[in-house]
């Protein structure tokens, strides 16, 4: 009973807390999904195995593949913060007075409850709101626009939303990449009569592939499973138009408690976004974003 | 390229004039949707619908700070938020230092096992966790408690891989002193490491303040009774009940809002690092 006293005891004794806190937390959670999906576990009837029946009907859940869609559609946000938030690390990449107050700033949404962000907007956004008011003031706009009750709009508004919270994030971690990169590089291009958008094509954007991979990742994973600004602000409306793969998982899980159903829904998406970041893992291998 | 010296030096001076126009553009695009709360909450009975809108304060009046505290009990829902923010932190500390430290300081079978299994929760997606966690903490019979809504989130993956990092930059010969002294394992990583880890610590207590202090959604599940909901959930509460009381749903989110701003404004170095740390881990 040596062992019970070696290193390798002790190590175990040190993680399992923890570690059985991740089993039960972390890890339950994606295997017991699995079985689930198979199951009409419901709080009204009694449960037994459905075999393929739950995907059987997501696939004709009009709903669900209106969700999925619009999941999707939600990625559209990517590419834009990371276009946002490269120019924006570029913007406060200077040694100027002033700069780190305007880096806080700009993070301060970041650190705000989302609760707090999406009511600010909802009222900004009202059709008799600020934003209709300045738009229409400044000649960009005609007539009011209710930018979350139409279903033309509302999406592309959500994804306003989550990318002004997000901006700062992003740039901190650009910025980080930014700051990575020796000077000298863009001093011996300037000597060869590079321009700065040159210098930014040419040095910045290639030496910061690893952040674009990354954020790239993130953000795509944030967008495909977007929840906290559509459920606060629209719980999907108007009619389906933001209803999104996350909500429609959550309202037939956690609202209409059918948790079958919900499992094998969960278990579609998380193959879709598994397939989506392998993309994206590829498409930046491949350079993607690489100008050569 | 530029001819002479005295236009280089305009140009120079035109090009500072035009960033610290963008940076105080975004500055706005960013600060001032907060800002204009701040002003909303500050006029009593004023309309955010009105044509104009009041964009800015005409007069400050703190009414419907003290009307807001009044009705909605803020003390209770401040203390809410206070234990549950509390609990998720010192969970989070304790559980991933001690998770993190055999796996970054010891040498044993399945290290490397572990270590494995922890990544690959980070790159499979679990769209339904929730579900299941709800289900665990009906089974644990700790649904409508504090701890039912902290547990899920006591301790993570990614904080047991940053506290590993710190960790790992511990010399090991401050472990083998304390062996050599005849001290016990649990007492060398409780006197000997733990206090040489602290910026770690710091970083993982901000990140989990900002995350418990934030967190509506989870609270709103497990918790029946909407008494024992925290800031977050509760202002989607006011929001549903008073709809038309600008003033005072502003003042309550105001109220919800700044103490993490102001934490944030006193430790942004320690929280940037984490953030940073983030993609090295």
């Amino acid at each position: 009973m040596k062992w019970f006293k070696s290193e390798s005891a002790a190590a175990w004794y040190f993680m399992l807390p923890g570690l059985l806190l991740i089993s039960i937390f972390v890890f339950w959670p994606i295997i017991y999904g699995i079985p689930l999906s198979f199951t009409n576990y419901s709080v009204i009837s009694e449960t037994h195995n459905v075999g393929f029946a739950n995907f059987a009907e997501a696939f004709r859940d009009r709903d669900f593949i209106i969700s999925l869609l619009n999941s999707l559609t939600y990625v559209i946000v990517v590419p834009f913060i990371q276009i946002a938030s490269i120019l924006l690390a570029i913007l406060v990449n200077r040694r100027l007075p002033g700069v780190k107050l305007f880096r806080t700033a700009y993070y301060i949404p970041v650190v705000t409850s989302m609760v707090a962000v999406a009511l600010i907007w909802s009222w900004l956004l009202g059709n008799n709101g600020v934003v209709n008011y300045l738009l229409m003031k400044g000649g960009l706009i005609s007539e009011q626009v209710s930018w979350l009750s139409d279903s033309r709009t509302a999406l592309y508004v959500l994804m306003f939303i989550t990318m002004w919270k997000g901006l700062g994030y992003y740039m901190m971690l650009y910025l980080a990449g930014l700051q990575g990169i020796p000077s000298d590089l863009y001093e011996a291009a300037k000597v060869d009569g590079a321009g700065s958008l040159r210098l930014i094509w040419s040095i910045t954007i290639p030496l910061l592939r690893p952040h674009i991979l990354f954020c790239s990742l993130i953000s795509l994973m944030g967008a495909i499973r977007v929840f906290d600004e559509v459920y606060i602000l629209t719980k999907g409306g108007p009619g389906t138009a933001t209803l999104t793969s996350s909500l429609y998982i959550f309202q037939k899980g956690l609202e209409q408690f059918n948790f079958g159903y919900a499992s094998a829904l969960g278990l579609i998406v998380s193959v879709i976004i598994g397939a989506l970041s392998i993309g994206v893992f590829v498409f930046n291998r491949k350079g993607g974003v690489n100008p050569y | 390229m530029e001819a002479t010296h005295g236009m280089n030096r305009t140009v120079k001076v035109i090009r500072y004039i035009i960033i610290y126009l963008l940076l105080i553009a975004f500055a706005l695009f960013m600060m001032g949707p907060f800002l204009w709360l701040l002003s909303v909450s500050l006029m009593p009975g004023k309309n955010v619908f009105s044509t104009p809108p009041a964009i800015f304060p005409t007069f400050i009046a703190f009414d419907n700070y003290t009307n807001v505290w009044k009705f909605m009990n803020f003390p209770k829902y401040i203390g809410n938020t206070v234990i549950i923010t509390l609990l998720g932190v010192v969970t989070n500390i304790f559980f991933s230092s001690l998770t993190a430290y055999p796996l970054a300081c010891f040498r044993f079978r399945g290290r490397n096992l572990v270590f494995g299994l922890l990544i690959s929760t980070m790159i499979i997606p679990s769209s339904t966790a929730m579900i299941v966690h709800y289900l665990t903490i009906q089974a644990f019979h700790l649904s409508n408690s504090f701890i039912g809504v902290v547990l899920p989130a006591a301790v993570s993956v990614f904080n047991i891989f940053l506290m590993r990092q710190t960790f790992m930059g511990i010399p090991s010969d401050m472990r083998d002193s304390g062996k050599i002294d005849g001290a016990s394992e649990f007492r060398i990583f409780w006197q000997i490491i733990m206090p040489l880890v602290k910026p770690g610590i710091a970083v993982i207590a901000l990140l989990e303040v900002m995350a418990f202090w934030n967190n509506f959604l989870w609270p709103i599940v497990v918790l029946d009774d909407p008494s024992k909901y925290p800031l977050a959930a509760a202002l989607t509460y006011l929001n549903g009940q008073f709809s038309y009381n600008f003033g005072w749903i502003a003042a309550g989110t105001m109220i919800s809002v700044l103490p993490i701003i102001i934490i944030f404004l006193f430790t942004q170095r320690y929280y940037m690092e984490g953030i940073s740390g983030a993609i090295k881990g």
